[in-house]
Protein backbone atom coordinates (compact mmCIF):
# COMPACT_ATOMS: atom_id res chain seq x y z
CA UNK A 1 0.00 0.00 0.00
CA UNK A 2 2.80 2.36 0.95
CA UNK A 3 4.53 1.62 -2.36
CA UNK A 4 1.37 2.50 -4.25
CA UNK A 5 1.02 5.72 -2.30
CA UNK A 6 4.68 6.52 -2.90
CA UNK A 7 4.29 5.84 -6.64
CA UNK A 8 1.41 8.25 -6.98
CA UNK A 9 3.10 10.88 -4.84
CA UNK A 10 5.33 11.72 -7.79
CA UNK A 11 3.93 14.79 -9.50
CA UNK A 12 1.58 14.17 -12.42
CA UNK A 13 1.60 10.34 -12.29
CA UNK A 14 -1.88 10.07 -10.84
CA UNK A 15 -3.19 12.97 -12.88
CA UNK A 16 -1.83 11.53 -16.12
CA UNK A 17 -3.21 8.04 -15.52
CA UNK A 18 -6.57 9.26 -14.26
CA UNK A 19 -6.87 11.79 -17.09
CA UNK A 20 -6.38 9.07 -19.69
CA UNK A 21 -8.96 6.81 -18.03
CA UNK A 22 -11.49 9.64 -17.74
CA UNK A 23 -11.01 10.68 -21.36
CA UNK A 24 -11.40 7.08 -22.51
CA UNK A 25 -14.57 6.60 -20.45
CA UNK A 26 -16.01 9.88 -21.80
CA UNK A 27 -15.25 8.87 -25.39
CA UNK A 28 -16.66 5.38 -24.96
CA UNK A 29 -19.94 6.69 -23.57
CA UNK A 30 -20.30 9.10 -26.49
CA UNK A 31 -19.54 6.31 -28.96
CA UNK A 32 -22.03 4.07 -27.18
CA UNK A 33 -24.76 6.69 -27.37
CA UNK A 34 -24.19 8.12 -30.82
CA UNK A 35 -22.24 5.67 -32.95
CA UNK A 36 -22.03 2.00 -32.00
CA UNK A 37 -24.92 0.06 -33.56
CA UNK A 38 -26.62 -2.35 -31.19
CA UNK A 39 -29.02 -4.62 -32.97
CA UNK A 40 -31.52 -6.27 -30.67
CA UNK A 41 -34.19 -7.82 -32.88
CA UNK A 42 -34.24 -8.52 -36.60
CA UNK A 43 -37.63 -7.98 -38.16
CA UNK A 44 -38.75 -11.17 -39.87
CA UNK A 45 -41.42 -10.33 -42.40
CA UNK A 46 -44.11 -13.00 -42.76
CA UNK A 47 -44.24 -15.07 -45.97
CA UNK A 48 -47.27 -13.06 -46.98
CA UNK A 49 -48.34 -9.82 -45.41
CA UNK A 50 -50.86 -10.21 -42.63
CA UNK A 51 -52.79 -7.19 -41.53
CA UNK A 52 -55.34 -6.60 -38.84
CA UNK A 53 -58.91 -7.34 -39.65
CA UNK A 54 -60.97 -4.62 -41.22
CA UNK A 55 -64.38 -4.83 -42.84
CA UNK A 56 -63.53 -2.15 -45.39
CA UNK A 57 -60.59 -3.97 -46.91
CA UNK A 58 -60.66 -4.14 -50.70
CA UNK A 59 -59.54 -7.67 -51.49
CA UNK A 60 -58.93 -6.80 -55.08
CA UNK A 61 -55.95 -4.80 -53.88
CA UNK A 62 -54.46 -8.13 -53.07
CA UNK A 63 -53.43 -8.95 -49.50
CA UNK A 64 -53.60 -12.62 -48.67
CA UNK A 65 -54.00 -13.97 -45.20
CA UNK A 66 -51.92 -17.16 -45.06
CA UNK A 67 -53.77 -20.40 -44.53
CA UNK A 68 -52.08 -22.62 -42.00
CA UNK A 69 -53.05 -25.68 -44.03
CA UNK A 70 -51.32 -24.65 -47.23
CA UNK A 71 -47.86 -26.00 -47.91
CA UNK A 72 -44.76 -23.95 -48.52
CA UNK A 73 -44.90 -24.23 -52.31
CA UNK A 74 -48.45 -23.02 -52.38
CA UNK A 75 -47.47 -20.15 -50.13
CA UNK A 76 -44.71 -19.17 -52.54
CA UNK A 77 -47.21 -19.20 -55.41
CA UNK A 78 -49.62 -17.16 -53.37
CA UNK A 79 -46.84 -14.73 -52.57
CA UNK A 80 -46.04 -14.18 -56.24
CA UNK A 81 -49.68 -13.78 -57.11
CA UNK A 82 -50.13 -11.40 -54.22
CA UNK A 83 -47.21 -9.29 -55.35
CA UNK A 84 -48.77 -8.94 -58.78
CA UNK A 85 -52.22 -8.29 -57.43
CA UNK A 86 -50.85 -5.72 -54.98
CA UNK A 87 -50.15 -3.32 -57.78
CA UNK A 88 -53.12 -1.03 -58.14
CA UNK A 89 -54.64 -0.57 -61.58
CA UNK A 90 -54.02 2.75 -63.27
CA UNK A 91 -53.04 5.07 -60.45
CA UNK A 92 -53.20 8.74 -61.33
CA UNK A 93 -49.92 10.30 -60.31
CA UNK A 94 -48.79 13.93 -60.45
CA UNK A 95 -45.95 15.78 -58.75
CA UNK A 96 -48.19 16.48 -55.78
CA UNK A 97 -50.84 13.79 -55.82
CA UNK A 98 -51.48 10.09 -56.08
CA UNK A 99 -54.87 8.48 -56.52
CA UNK A 100 -55.88 4.88 -56.98
CA UNK A 101 -58.87 2.95 -55.75
CA UNK A 102 -57.37 2.42 -52.29
CA UNK A 103 -55.10 5.36 -51.67
CA UNK A 104 -55.50 9.06 -52.24
CA UNK A 105 -52.70 11.47 -51.36
CA UNK A 106 -52.38 15.16 -52.12
CA UNK A 107 -49.55 17.37 -50.95
CA UNK A 108 -49.96 21.11 -50.54
CA UNK A 109 -47.09 23.49 -50.01
CA UNK A 110 -48.13 26.21 -47.60
CA UNK A 111 -46.32 29.29 -46.36
CA UNK A 112 -47.14 30.22 -42.75
CA UNK A 113 -45.25 31.80 -39.86
CA UNK A 114 -42.27 32.54 -42.12
CA UNK A 115 -41.98 28.82 -42.75
CA UNK A 116 -42.71 26.49 -45.63
CA UNK A 117 -44.96 23.58 -44.71
CA UNK A 118 -45.72 20.47 -46.69
CA UNK A 119 -49.19 19.22 -45.85
CA UNK A 120 -50.14 15.74 -46.99
CA UNK A 121 -53.84 14.88 -47.02
CA UNK A 122 -54.16 11.10 -47.05
CA UNK A 123 -57.25 8.96 -47.44
CA UNK A 124 -56.92 5.19 -47.51
CA UNK A 125 -59.50 2.46 -47.82
CA UNK A 126 -57.83 0.14 -45.29
CA UNK A 127 -55.44 0.59 -42.40
CA UNK A 128 -53.13 -1.98 -43.97
CA UNK A 129 -51.85 0.72 -46.33
CA UNK A 130 -50.63 2.81 -43.38
CA UNK A 131 -47.38 1.08 -42.51
CA UNK A 132 -44.19 1.48 -40.55
CA UNK A 133 -40.69 0.19 -41.15
CA UNK A 134 -37.48 -0.03 -39.17
CA UNK A 135 -34.10 0.89 -40.61
CA UNK A 136 -32.38 -2.16 -42.09
CA UNK A 137 -35.28 -4.25 -40.78
CA UNK A 138 -33.59 -4.30 -37.40
CA UNK A 139 -34.73 -3.00 -34.04
CA UNK A 140 -31.86 -1.55 -32.05
CA UNK A 141 -29.90 1.49 -31.03
CA UNK A 142 -27.99 3.44 -33.68
CA UNK A 143 -29.42 1.29 -36.48
CA UNK A 144 -30.11 3.98 -39.06
CA UNK A 145 -31.08 4.63 -42.66
CA UNK A 146 -32.36 7.66 -44.47
CA UNK A 147 -36.12 8.03 -44.81
CA UNK A 148 -35.80 8.01 -48.60
CA UNK A 149 -33.74 4.79 -48.61
CA UNK A 150 -36.26 3.01 -46.40
CA UNK A 151 -39.11 4.34 -48.55
CA UNK A 152 -37.42 3.16 -51.72
CA UNK A 153 -36.79 -0.35 -50.36
CA UNK A 154 -40.48 -0.67 -49.57
CA UNK A 155 -41.68 1.10 -52.71
CA UNK A 156 -43.52 3.54 -50.51
CA UNK A 157 -45.80 5.99 -52.23
CA UNK A 158 -45.45 8.41 -49.34
CA UNK A 159 -43.18 8.34 -46.27
CA UNK A 160 -42.09 10.49 -43.36
CA UNK A 161 -39.61 9.89 -40.57
CA UNK A 162 -40.97 8.24 -37.42
CA UNK A 163 -40.11 8.80 -33.78
CA UNK A 164 -36.39 7.87 -33.99
CA UNK A 165 -36.90 5.35 -31.20
CA UNK A 166 -33.27 4.19 -31.53
CA UNK A 167 -31.93 7.41 -30.05
CA UNK A 168 -33.47 6.62 -26.69
CA UNK A 169 -33.62 3.63 -24.37
CA UNK A 170 -37.20 4.16 -23.24
CA UNK A 171 -40.56 4.78 -24.87
CA UNK A 172 -43.03 2.22 -26.19
CA UNK A 173 -42.19 0.76 -29.58
CA UNK A 174 -44.92 -1.34 -31.22
CA UNK A 175 -44.65 -1.79 -34.94
CA UNK A 176 -47.00 -3.84 -37.08
CA UNK A 177 -48.25 -5.53 -33.94
CA UNK A 178 -44.81 -6.52 -32.67
CA UNK A 179 -43.77 -5.26 -29.23
CA UNK A 180 -40.15 -4.14 -29.34
CA UNK A 181 -39.98 -2.02 -26.19
CA UNK A 182 -42.43 -1.62 -23.34
CA UNK A 183 -40.78 0.85 -21.00
CA UNK A 184 -41.63 4.52 -20.94
CA UNK A 185 -43.28 7.36 -19.09
CA UNK A 186 -44.54 9.79 -21.73
CA UNK A 187 -47.63 10.18 -23.85
CA UNK A 188 -47.47 7.79 -26.78
CA UNK A 189 -49.36 7.78 -30.07
CA UNK A 190 -51.38 4.63 -30.67
CA UNK A 191 -52.67 3.60 -34.08
CA UNK A 192 -55.13 0.79 -33.61
CA UNK A 193 -56.16 -1.97 -35.98
CA UNK A 194 -59.02 0.19 -37.21
CA UNK A 195 -56.64 2.97 -38.19
CA UNK A 196 -57.71 5.30 -35.42
CA UNK A 197 -55.21 7.50 -33.60
CA UNK A 198 -55.33 7.87 -29.85
CA UNK A 199 -53.04 8.88 -27.01
CA UNK A 200 -51.92 6.64 -24.15
CA UNK A 201 -49.77 7.56 -21.20
CA UNK A 202 -47.00 5.00 -20.95
CA UNK A 203 -46.87 5.26 -17.19
CA UNK A 204 -50.58 4.59 -16.84
CA UNK A 205 -51.33 1.96 -19.49
CA UNK A 206 -49.18 -1.11 -20.06
CA UNK A 207 -48.12 -2.30 -23.48
CA UNK A 208 -50.06 -5.54 -22.91
CA UNK A 209 -53.25 -3.62 -22.26
CA UNK A 210 -52.78 -1.51 -25.36
CA UNK A 211 -52.08 -4.53 -27.56
CA UNK A 212 -55.08 -6.36 -26.09
CA UNK A 213 -57.13 -3.27 -26.93
CA UNK A 214 -56.11 -3.45 -30.58
CA UNK A 215 -53.00 -1.27 -30.76
CA UNK A 216 -51.10 -1.94 -33.99
CA UNK A 217 -48.48 0.82 -34.01
CA UNK A 218 -47.17 2.89 -31.09
CA UNK A 219 -44.87 5.89 -31.36
CA UNK A 220 -43.20 7.58 -28.44
CA UNK A 221 -42.03 11.13 -29.00
CA UNK A 222 -44.57 13.91 -28.63
CA UNK A 223 -45.88 16.06 -27.30
CA UNK A 224 -49.55 15.60 -28.14
CA UNK A 225 -50.55 18.56 -30.30
CA UNK A 226 -54.29 18.09 -30.57
CA UNK A 227 -56.63 15.88 -28.56
CA UNK A 228 -60.41 15.72 -28.99
CA UNK A 229 -60.06 18.57 -31.45
CA UNK A 230 -58.49 20.88 -28.85
CA UNK A 231 -54.95 22.19 -29.00
CA UNK A 232 -52.98 20.76 -26.07
CA UNK A 233 -49.75 22.75 -26.31
CA UNK A 234 -49.06 26.40 -25.59
CA UNK A 235 -46.48 28.96 -26.59
CA UNK A 236 -43.98 27.66 -24.05
CA UNK A 237 -44.21 24.00 -25.05
CA UNK A 238 -41.10 22.46 -26.50
CA UNK A 239 -39.48 19.10 -27.16
CA UNK A 240 -36.85 18.59 -24.48
CA UNK A 241 -34.49 21.51 -24.75
CA UNK A 242 -35.08 22.33 -28.39
CA UNK A 243 -35.51 25.95 -29.36
CA UNK A 244 -38.86 27.23 -30.60
CA UNK A 245 -38.49 27.31 -34.37
CA UNK A 246 -37.63 23.92 -35.82
CA UNK A 247 -38.23 21.63 -38.72
CA UNK A 248 -41.12 19.42 -37.64
CA UNK A 249 -42.88 16.20 -38.54
CA UNK A 250 -46.30 15.39 -37.15
CA UNK A 251 -49.30 13.23 -37.94
CA UNK A 252 -52.99 13.79 -37.24
CA UNK A 253 -56.33 12.17 -37.93
CA UNK A 254 -59.10 14.15 -39.61
CA UNK A 255 -61.61 11.35 -40.13
CA UNK A 256 -61.97 7.62 -40.64
CA UNK A 257 -58.76 6.46 -42.36
CA UNK A 258 -58.18 10.11 -43.20
CA UNK A 259 -54.85 11.50 -42.05
CA UNK A 260 -53.00 14.78 -42.20
CA UNK A 261 -49.19 14.63 -42.15
CA UNK A 262 -47.25 17.88 -41.91
CA UNK A 263 -43.54 18.38 -42.38
CA UNK A 264 -42.11 21.87 -42.02
CA UNK A 265 -38.81 23.31 -43.09
CA UNK A 266 -36.75 25.22 -40.54
CA UNK A 267 -33.34 26.41 -39.39
CA UNK A 268 -32.78 28.11 -42.76
CA UNK A 269 -32.91 31.69 -44.03
CA UNK A 270 -36.05 30.84 -45.99
CA UNK A 271 -37.85 29.06 -43.16
CA UNK A 272 -37.46 29.79 -39.48
CA UNK A 273 -39.36 26.69 -38.44
CA UNK A 274 -42.52 26.22 -36.40
CA UNK A 275 -43.20 26.28 -32.72
CA UNK A 276 -45.27 23.39 -31.41
CA UNK A 277 -48.22 25.72 -30.95
CA UNK A 278 -48.02 26.89 -34.57
CA UNK A 279 -47.82 23.26 -35.68
CA UNK A 280 -50.81 22.31 -33.53
CA UNK A 281 -52.82 25.20 -35.04
CA UNK A 282 -52.19 23.80 -38.52
CA UNK A 283 -53.75 20.48 -37.50
CA UNK A 284 -56.66 22.07 -35.64
CA UNK A 285 -57.47 24.24 -38.67
CA UNK A 286 -57.68 21.09 -40.78
CA UNK A 287 -60.18 19.47 -38.48
CA UNK A 288 -57.94 16.90 -36.83
CA UNK A 289 -59.28 15.30 -33.67
CA UNK A 290 -55.84 13.97 -32.71
CA UNK A 291 -52.37 15.13 -33.74
CA UNK A 292 -48.98 14.05 -32.43
CA UNK A 293 -45.49 15.41 -32.90
CA UNK A 294 -42.88 12.99 -34.25
CA UNK A 295 -39.12 13.44 -34.38
CA UNK A 296 -38.16 16.74 -35.96
CA UNK A 297 -35.08 18.86 -36.52
CA UNK A 298 -32.65 17.29 -38.95
CA UNK A 299 -34.77 14.13 -39.03
CA UNK A 300 -37.80 15.79 -40.64
CA UNK A 301 -38.17 14.34 -44.11
CA UNK A 302 -41.14 13.80 -46.41
CA UNK A 303 -40.77 11.51 -49.41
CA UNK A 304 -43.40 11.27 -52.14
CA UNK A 305 -43.07 8.94 -55.13
CA UNK A 306 -39.33 8.58 -54.56
CA UNK A 307 -38.72 12.31 -54.31
CA UNK A 308 -37.80 14.26 -51.17
CA UNK A 309 -40.45 16.94 -50.84
CA UNK A 310 -39.07 19.18 -48.07
CA UNK A 311 -35.60 20.61 -47.49
CA UNK A 312 -34.11 18.48 -44.72
CA UNK A 313 -31.39 20.16 -42.72
CA UNK A 314 -30.03 20.05 -39.22
CA UNK A 315 -29.10 23.72 -39.53
CA UNK A 316 -25.46 23.02 -40.27
CA UNK A 317 -25.63 21.05 -43.48
CA UNK A 318 -28.36 20.26 -45.94
CA UNK A 319 -29.48 16.74 -46.61
CA UNK A 320 -31.26 13.88 -44.95
CA UNK A 321 -30.34 12.58 -41.55
CA UNK A 322 -30.40 8.85 -41.02
CA UNK A 323 -33.18 7.78 -38.67
CA UNK A 324 -34.46 4.62 -37.01
CA UNK A 325 -37.86 4.29 -38.59
CA UNK A 326 -40.46 5.61 -40.98
CA UNK A 327 -44.23 5.84 -41.33
CA UNK A 328 -45.35 5.21 -44.89
CA UNK A 329 -48.23 4.63 -47.24
CA UNK A 330 -47.82 1.86 -49.75
CA UNK A 331 -48.56 -1.63 -50.88
CA UNK A 332 -45.24 -3.43 -50.22
CA UNK B 1 11.97 30.39 1.06
CA UNK B 2 10.22 28.84 4.07
CA UNK B 3 8.37 25.53 3.85
CA UNK B 4 5.17 27.37 4.69
CA UNK B 5 5.68 29.77 1.78
CA UNK B 6 6.48 26.88 -0.59
CA UNK B 7 3.30 25.08 0.38
CA UNK B 8 1.27 28.23 0.03
CA UNK B 9 2.67 28.89 -3.43
CA UNK B 10 1.95 25.34 -4.51
CA UNK B 11 -1.63 25.50 -3.24
CA UNK B 12 -2.22 28.83 -4.94
CA UNK B 13 -0.86 27.39 -8.19
CA UNK B 14 -3.33 24.50 -7.89
CA UNK B 15 -6.16 26.96 -7.28
CA UNK B 16 -5.14 28.93 -10.36
CA UNK B 17 -5.21 25.78 -12.45
CA UNK B 18 -8.77 25.16 -11.27
CA UNK B 19 -9.66 28.74 -12.16
CA UNK B 20 -8.32 28.13 -15.65
CA UNK B 21 -10.32 24.90 -15.90
CA UNK B 22 -13.41 26.79 -14.78
CA UNK B 23 -12.86 29.43 -17.45
CA UNK B 24 -12.30 26.69 -20.04
CA UNK B 25 -15.64 25.13 -19.02
CA UNK B 26 -17.45 28.45 -19.58
CA UNK B 27 -15.79 28.82 -22.98
CA UNK B 28 -16.61 25.23 -23.97
CA UNK B 29 -20.24 25.69 -22.93
CA UNK B 30 -20.66 28.78 -25.05
CA UNK B 31 -18.86 27.34 -28.05
CA UNK B 32 -21.03 24.22 -27.85
CA UNK B 33 -24.15 26.40 -27.69
CA UNK B 34 -23.07 28.18 -30.88
CA UNK B 35 -23.25 24.89 -32.78
CA UNK B 36 -26.37 23.64 -31.02
CA UNK B 37 -28.96 25.99 -32.56
CA UNK B 38 -29.05 27.93 -29.31
CA UNK B 39 -30.09 24.85 -27.34
CA UNK B 40 -28.61 24.91 -23.85
CA UNK B 41 -28.43 22.56 -20.93
CA UNK B 42 -28.48 23.61 -17.29
CA UNK B 43 -26.07 20.82 -16.53
CA UNK B 44 -23.52 22.10 -19.02
CA UNK B 45 -24.16 25.73 -18.12
CA UNK B 46 -23.26 25.07 -14.48
CA UNK B 47 -20.39 22.62 -14.90
CA UNK B 48 -17.85 25.42 -14.36
CA UNK B 49 -19.02 25.62 -10.74
CA UNK B 50 -17.36 22.32 -9.83
CA UNK B 51 -13.77 23.44 -10.46
CA UNK B 52 -14.57 26.94 -9.22
CA UNK B 53 -16.33 26.20 -5.94
CA UNK B 54 -14.91 22.79 -5.13
CA UNK B 55 -11.45 23.34 -6.61
CA UNK B 56 -10.18 26.91 -6.71
CA UNK B 57 -12.00 28.23 -3.64
CA UNK B 58 -10.96 25.54 -1.11
CA UNK B 59 -7.33 25.51 -2.25
CA UNK B 60 -7.11 29.30 -1.96
CA UNK B 61 -8.62 29.10 1.52
CA UNK B 62 -6.21 26.36 2.48
CA UNK B 63 -3.27 28.37 1.15
CA UNK B 64 -4.38 31.34 3.24
CA UNK B 65 -5.33 29.55 6.45
CA UNK B 66 -3.55 26.19 6.65
CA UNK B 67 -0.55 26.17 4.31
CA UNK B 68 1.21 23.50 6.39
CA UNK B 69 -1.58 21.00 5.79
CA UNK B 70 0.24 19.97 2.65
CA UNK B 71 2.96 18.43 4.81
CA UNK B 72 0.64 15.72 6.10
CA UNK B 73 1.49 12.14 5.16
CA UNK B 74 -1.91 11.41 3.58
CA UNK B 75 -2.23 14.80 1.95
CA UNK B 76 -1.10 13.64 -1.49
CA UNK B 77 -3.55 10.73 -1.85
CA UNK B 78 -6.30 12.91 -0.43
CA UNK B 79 -5.37 15.67 -2.85
CA UNK B 80 -5.35 13.25 -5.81
CA UNK B 81 -8.69 11.66 -4.92
CA UNK B 82 -10.41 14.96 -4.18
CA UNK B 83 -9.25 16.54 -7.43
CA UNK B 84 -10.13 13.38 -9.36
CA UNK B 85 -13.63 13.65 -7.95
CA UNK B 86 -13.94 17.21 -9.22
CA UNK B 87 -12.70 16.08 -12.64
CA UNK B 88 -15.27 13.25 -12.75
CA UNK B 89 -18.09 15.58 -11.68
CA UNK B 90 -17.13 18.17 -14.29
CA UNK B 91 -16.84 15.53 -17.02
CA UNK B 92 -20.14 13.98 -15.94
CA UNK B 93 -21.86 17.36 -16.10
CA UNK B 94 -20.48 17.98 -19.58
CA UNK B 95 -21.58 14.53 -20.72
CA UNK B 96 -25.03 15.08 -19.26
CA UNK B 97 -25.24 18.41 -21.08
CA UNK B 98 -24.29 16.86 -24.41
CA UNK B 99 -26.88 14.12 -23.98
CA UNK B 100 -29.58 16.54 -22.82
CA UNK B 101 -29.02 18.83 -25.77
CA UNK B 102 -29.14 15.87 -28.15
CA UNK B 103 -32.34 14.64 -26.47
CA UNK B 104 -31.02 11.28 -25.38
CA UNK B 105 -29.58 9.60 -22.30
CA UNK B 106 -27.05 7.00 -21.24
CA UNK B 107 -27.09 4.54 -18.39
CA UNK B 108 -23.38 5.20 -17.91
CA UNK B 109 -23.59 8.96 -17.31
CA UNK B 110 -24.69 8.69 -13.66
CA UNK B 111 -21.58 6.59 -12.98
CA UNK B 112 -19.41 9.66 -13.58
CA UNK B 113 -21.35 11.61 -10.98
CA UNK B 114 -21.34 8.72 -8.52
CA UNK B 115 -17.59 8.14 -8.94
CA UNK B 116 -16.99 11.89 -8.62
CA UNK B 117 -18.85 12.24 -5.33
CA UNK B 118 -17.25 9.08 -3.91
CA UNK B 119 -13.75 10.36 -4.77
CA UNK B 120 -14.54 13.75 -3.28
CA UNK B 121 -15.90 12.16 -0.12
CA UNK B 122 -12.95 9.80 0.38
CA UNK B 123 -10.49 12.59 -0.38
CA UNK B 124 -12.20 14.85 2.12
CA UNK B 125 -12.09 12.16 4.83
CA UNK B 126 -8.38 11.59 4.18
CA UNK B 127 -7.77 15.33 4.61
CA UNK B 128 -9.29 15.10 8.06
CA UNK B 129 -7.12 12.21 9.27
CA UNK B 130 -4.33 13.69 11.34
CA UNK B 131 -0.78 12.30 11.25
CA UNK B 132 -0.11 10.02 14.19
CA UNK B 133 2.28 11.65 16.68
CA UNK B 134 2.54 14.76 14.59
CA UNK B 135 4.47 12.99 11.82
CA UNK B 136 4.69 14.81 8.56
CA UNK B 137 5.93 13.80 5.14
CA UNK B 138 9.56 14.86 5.42
CA UNK B 139 10.62 13.61 2.01
CA UNK B 140 8.38 15.87 0.02
CA UNK B 141 9.65 19.33 -0.78
CA UNK B 142 6.12 20.20 -1.52
CA UNK B 143 3.03 18.00 -1.25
Amino acid sequence: MNRVISFFKKPCRWAAMYGVILALAFTLVLLDVFVIPKAQVRVEPPATPVYPESSEHDDSAGYIVPDAATNTAEKEEDKDEAAEENLPANPVITDTSYVDKNISISIDTVRNNATTLYVADIQISNVSYLKTALAKNVFGRNIKQTTSAMAEERQAIFAVNGDYYGFRDTGYVLRNGVNYRDSGKDNALVIDSGGNLSIAHEGAVSMETLVAGGAWQIFSFGPVLVLDGEITVDDSSEVGRAKRGNPRTAIGQAGELHYIVIVSDGRTKESQGLSLLELAEEFAERGCSVAYNLDGGGSSTMVFNGRIVNNPTDGRREGEREVSDIVYIGYE
Amino acid sequence: MSISAMNRRWLVRTALIFLLVSAACIAATNIYALFGHGVRSASMDTMFLYPLLMGAAPWLLLAALFPMMGRRRLFRPAFNLYNSGIAALTTGAMLNGILEIAGTASAYQPLFMAAGWIFVFIGFILFLIPDSGGRTDRKAKNP
